[in-house]
C-alpha cells in the first residue's frame, strides 16, 4: 500500500488516518445501507470492525446490496462475507469481527465499538440498538429509508439519518421513535410493497452517515456541536435538517439518564412490614 | 481481556475546569468520578464514568512537599458513597500540560491505598485513578476480584467531537 493512498484525505487532519486506524466501528446490519457504510469505512481506512447480519444474499437483494454478485446469490453466501470481502480487500490487514446472527445474539463484542452504524429495520430493532448504545456510551447513527404509497399519488419516498449521542436528545426524544409507531409495528415499515429498497437513497443516507461520523472523529468542520437529525427527501432529492429540531426540549434526556449506564443491576430489598414479618 | 474507559464529553471537561481551578495552599486539584461497569466478564469490559464531585477546598493538608494532599474526611466521603451506591470510585486529578501524564512517586504509592479502602466499600465495582493532562490521561483499573490493576487499552470522550486517548 503507498503512502498516498489517503493523501487526498488529507484535509480531515493529520491525525486522521491514525484516528480512522484507531477507532472500532460497528455496523448492525448489512443490507442495503450497511454495505454502503462499510465500503465507505474500508475506503476511508478504518481498521476494526465489529459487523452483524443473520442474512445471506439473495436475488432479491442484488438490486442494492453493494458488493454482492450474481454468484454470491447463487450460492447463499452470507452478508457478513460479502462484507468482509469488501474491507479486506480495501485493508488487508483489518480486524473484522464478523458475526452471522442479530447483534442481540452476541452483544459482547459489541462493547468494543467507539462508535455504531445502526442499519436496521424496524422500530423495535432501533430502539433496543440505541438502548444499548446509551448504556455503554457509544454513539449511535440510525441509517434508514421507506416508501410509502399514498392513495394514487405517487410514492414517496423518505428517510433519515440520526445521532443518537449519549448524553443528548435520544431517537425518543427527537419523535422518531414513539409509542405509537412500536405498536404498529406488525404493519411494515414501509407501506409500499414488499419493503420496498433501492441503491440509491441508501447510498445518500449511508454516505450521510459516514460524512457525520468522520466529522465526528476529526472534528475537520469543527462545526458540530449538537444534536443530527437528517431528514431525506426521495421525491425531492433533498436532505435537510428534520424541523423536530427545533422543537427539541433543553432538557437532558429523560429516557437514558446517565445513571443508568452499564449493565443492569439487580438489587433486592424487603420493605419493613416483609422484614418485620420474616423476623 | 482489555478493558476500556468512556466518559461523556460533558463530564470530561467538567473535570478539566474543575482541577484547573486554583487552590490557596494545594498545587493541584483532586476529585472522585462515580463509575459503573459494562460487559464485565466478557473480552472487552467497558468502564463508563458518570459523575464527577471535587474534594472541597477545606479537605486539603498543607503539603508542600506534594502536589495535593487530602485528609480522611475527603476520603471518608468516597467510600461512602462507593458504599451508598455500590458504584466504583476513581480518583482524578490533573497534571497540566499536553500529552500523556505519567503518575508522580507519591501518585503511585499513595493513591492505591485510597483505592483498597474503596474496593472494600463496593466490591462489585471497578474502582482506580485517572490523571488527566490538557490533551490526555493516564488511568489505571481494579476491576472486581482482581489482584492487580490494569491500563486501559481506551480511553474514550464520548461527545462533540469524541476523542480517543491513550
Amino acid at each position: 500500500m503507498s503512502d498516498e493512498r489517503f493523501s487526498r484525505q488529507s484535509f480531515l487532519g493529520e491525525d486522521s488516518q491514525p484516528i480512522f486506524e484507531r477507532a472500532v466501528v460497528a455496523v448492525a446490519g448489512l443490507g442495503g445501507g450497511g454495505s454502503h457504510v462499510v465500503q465507505q469505512l474500508a475506503h476511508i481506512g478504518f481498521l476494526n470492525y465489529v459487523i452483524y447480519d443473520p442474512d445471506v444474499v439473495e436475488d432479491s437483494n442484488l438490486n442494492r446490496l453493494i458488493g454482492a454478485t450474481e454468484q454470491d446469490a447463487a450460492g447463499a453466501v452470507p452478508k457478513i462475507d460479502v462484507a468482509r470481502r469488501i474491507i479486506t480487500g480495501l485493508r488487508p490487514r483489518a480486524r473484522v469481527d464478523a458475526f452471522r446472527c442479530r447483534w442481540q445474539e452476541n452483544v459482547g463484542p459489541l462493547h468494543r465499538a467507539d462508535l455504531i452504524f445502526g442499519c436496521v429495520d424496524g422500530f423495535s430493532e432501533r430502539r433496543e440498538l440505541e438502548a444499548f448504545a446509551r448504556r455503554s456510551l457509544a454513539p449511535l447513527l440510525d441509517v434508514g429509508m421507506d416508501v410509502h404509497r399514498v392513495g394514487d399519488e405517487p410514492p414517496r419516498m423518505g428517510g433519515q439519518v440520526i445521532l443518537s449521542m449519549p448524553g443528548g436528545p435520544c431517537m425518543f426524544c427527537m419523535g422518531f421513535l414513539n409509542e405509537r409507531n412500536l405498536a404498529r409495528e406488525g404493519e411494515r415499515y414501509g407501506a409500499a410493497g414488499g419493503r420496498p429498497q433501492v441503491v440509491w437513497p441508501n447510498a445518500i443516507l449511508a454516505s450521510t452517515a459516514v460524512g457525520i461520523a468522520i466529522d465526528l472523529l476529526t472534528d475537520w468542520t469543527r462545526s458540530l456541536r449538537e444534536t443530527v437529525y437528517m431528514s431525506y427527501d426521495g421525491n425531492k432529492s433533498t436532505v435537510q435538517p428534520h424541523i423536530r429540531l427545533q422543537y427539541l426540549s433543553e432538557v437532558a434526556c429523560p429516557h437514558y439518564p446517565l445513571s443508568m449506564v452499564g449493565d443492569p443491576v439487580m438489587r433486592w430489598s424487603l420493605s419493613t412490614e416483609a422484614e418485620a414479618s420474616i423476623r | 481481556m482489555t478493558t476500556g474507559i468512556r466518559l461523556t464529553r460533558t463530564l470530561y471537561e467538567h473535570m478539566l475546569g474543575d482541577l484547573r481551578r486554583p487552590h490557596e495552599h494545594a498545587y493541584e486539584r483532586v476529585g472522585f468520578v462515580s463509575a459503573k461497569v459494562a460487559n464485565i466478564s466478557g473480552e472487552h469490559a467497558l468502564v463508563l464514568l458518570t459523575e464527577y464531585w471535587p474534594v472541597l477546598d477545606g479537605q486539603y493538608i498543607p503539603d508542600p512537599y506534594s502536589g495535593a494532599r487530602i485528609n480522611s474526611a475527603a476520603i471518608r466521603e468516597a467510600m461512602q458513597r462507593a458504599l451508598d451506591t455500590s458504584d466504583g470510585i476513581f480518583h482524578v486529578h490533573m497534571h497540566e500540560g499536553r500529552g500523556k501524564p505519567g503518575f508522580s512517586t507519591m501518585d503511585a504509592e499513595e493513591t492505591p491505598r485510597i483505592v483498597a479502602g474503596l474496593r472494600i466499600a463496593a466490591p462489585e465495582a471497578a474502582h482506580g485513578m485517572l490523571l488527566l493532562s490538557g490533551n490526555h490521561c493516564t488511568a489505571c483499573v481494579w476491576l472486581p476480584g482482581a489482584e492487580e490493576p490494569v491500563t486501559p487499552a481506551k480511553v474514550s470522550v464520548v461527545g462533540y467531537p469524541i476523542a480517543l486517548l491513550v
